[in-house]
């Protein structure tokens, strides 16, 4: 759990203005409510991750909406395979090999 | 380390700008969170930042190019922690997590209507419960001595974790039966709590051992005196004998983590600003050893 200022200080060029910019664009979502948001570990990471999107790789503003849009669907896409593989692992012997049959057509 | 101009693929007069411009299109072709699947990613997007800060700055690219630095030593910085293996990414899912309907949805759009969840319960499959992913964030002396959280669950339960003594950043803690409940009698999930142990600047770890820089003026450094120094069980007075100098490592016995020790090591730092006085005695001085400090140099 961190405040705006120790985010910021992880970065040599992260403005309190930018990056309480992109919790109030929803690009990420820290907790409680201005001033005092809260940042969680996933939190920071996404905040390193626009960083790099932003500072290192130069992507515009603009597109920023698009790209993390794709991201998070990409993410939650794994997140579910990841459920339903599992799921899939807790079934009996037959039921998986049905199942890896059915998938490979 | 590979050539840096290799790596980014750029001539060796490249200019900034097609330095820039390289790094920036491989920086978006390799980071690993737009490569989850690619566990190596994380190596080959390290050597393009490392070859980028290199390149980049002017006055290291110049040592580079002369041959003064060689490009190692640049690429120990990238040991970040990416999103893509940070837990709790359901946070940003933009169907706000796996619902039961989801679920359903799912599975009648991939299996048609057989896969309907409901027709699952009817076959009364014992199904173990899910492991739950959760991270907590302790002190860096809370972690060395040992101490008690309360985990509040998203299902509004909580979960009093015991953080044992010594318990190292990137732990991982079990609770077992503390996840996802089973079903049809099968056992509950297990709890996986990351711990991560937040840098505390006084205090560095070395094994059991705590290591502790500790400044001292040059006039407490040859005459000795007393401080006080923070350990992780609270400040303890410890004297310094007088001909400290930089290096002088103290032990404190026991005041490490479980068994280990505190090692304090003192750093001395000259007065600041114009000493005339201490210049002109030290021009007339003769030390009484003759000692060469670079001996081993």
């Amino acid at each position: 759990m961190m405040r705006v200022t120790a985010v910021i200080a992880l970065f040599p060029d992260l403005s309190e203005s930018e990056l309480v910019g992109w919790v109030e664009r929803g690009w990420v979502r820290a907790e409680g409510g201005p001033p005092d948001w809260v940042f969680q570990e996933i939190d920071v990471a996404r905040v390193r991750l626009i960083h790099d999107f932003r500072h290192s790789m130069a992507v515009s503003e603009e597109t920023m909406p698009l790209v993390l849009s794709l991201l998070d669907q990409v993410y939650a896409l794994r997140g579910q395979m990841r459920l339903i593989a599992r799921a899939v692992e807790g079934q009996p012997e037959d039921v998986r090999t049905a199942i890896l049959a059915a998938i490979r057509g | 380390m590979k050539d840096p101009y290799e790596i980014l693929g750029v001539a060796r007069t490249a200019d900034e700008a097609a330095i820039r411009a390289a790094y920036r299109k491989l920086a978006k072709k390799h980071h690993p969170d737009v490569n989850p699947d690619k566990p190596d990613a994380a190596v080959r997007f390290g050597e393009i930042s490392a070859a980028n800060e290199l390149l980049s700055d002017k006055d290291k690219r110049a040592r580079f190019d002369r041959g003064e630095i060689d490009a190692e030593g640049h690429e120990i910085h990238q040991q970040r922690q990416y999103y893509r293996d940070t837990p709790g990414q359901e946070r940003y899912d933009p169907a706000g997590g796996f619902s039961q309907e989801d679920l359903e949805s799912f599975f009648a759009q991939q299996f048609g209507q057989a896969g309907r969840r409901s027709d699952w319960g009817a076959t009364g499959r014992v199904r173990p419960g899910r492991d739950m992913q959760y991270s907590l964030t302790v002190s860096f002396v809370d972690a060395a001595g040992g101490t008690t959280r309360r985990l509040s669950l998203p299902d509004g339960k909580t979960l009093d974790v015991r953080i044992p003594p010594g318990t190292e950043d990137g732990h991982v803690l079990r609770l077992r039966g503390q996840g996802g409940p089973g079903f049809n009698g099968a056992p509950a999930g297990d709890a996986l709590i990351e711990i991560t142990v937040a840098p505390d600047p006084r205090f560095h770890r070395d094994g059991d051992d705590i290591i502790t820089d500790i400044p001292v003026s040059l006039k407490e450094a040859v005459l000795g005196t007393s401080l006080e120094v923070p350990t992780i069980h609270g400040p303890v007075k410890v004297s310094v004998p007088a001909g400290s100098g930089t290096g002088t490592r103290l032990r404190l016995r026991g005041k490490g983590i479980r068994h280990g020790h505190q090692f304090v090591q003192l750093q001395v730092v000259l007065p600041p600003g114009d000493e005339p006085e201490l210049a002109a005695f030290l021009k007339t001085w003769t030390p009484k050893g003759t000692v060469n400090p670079r001996e081993t140099v």
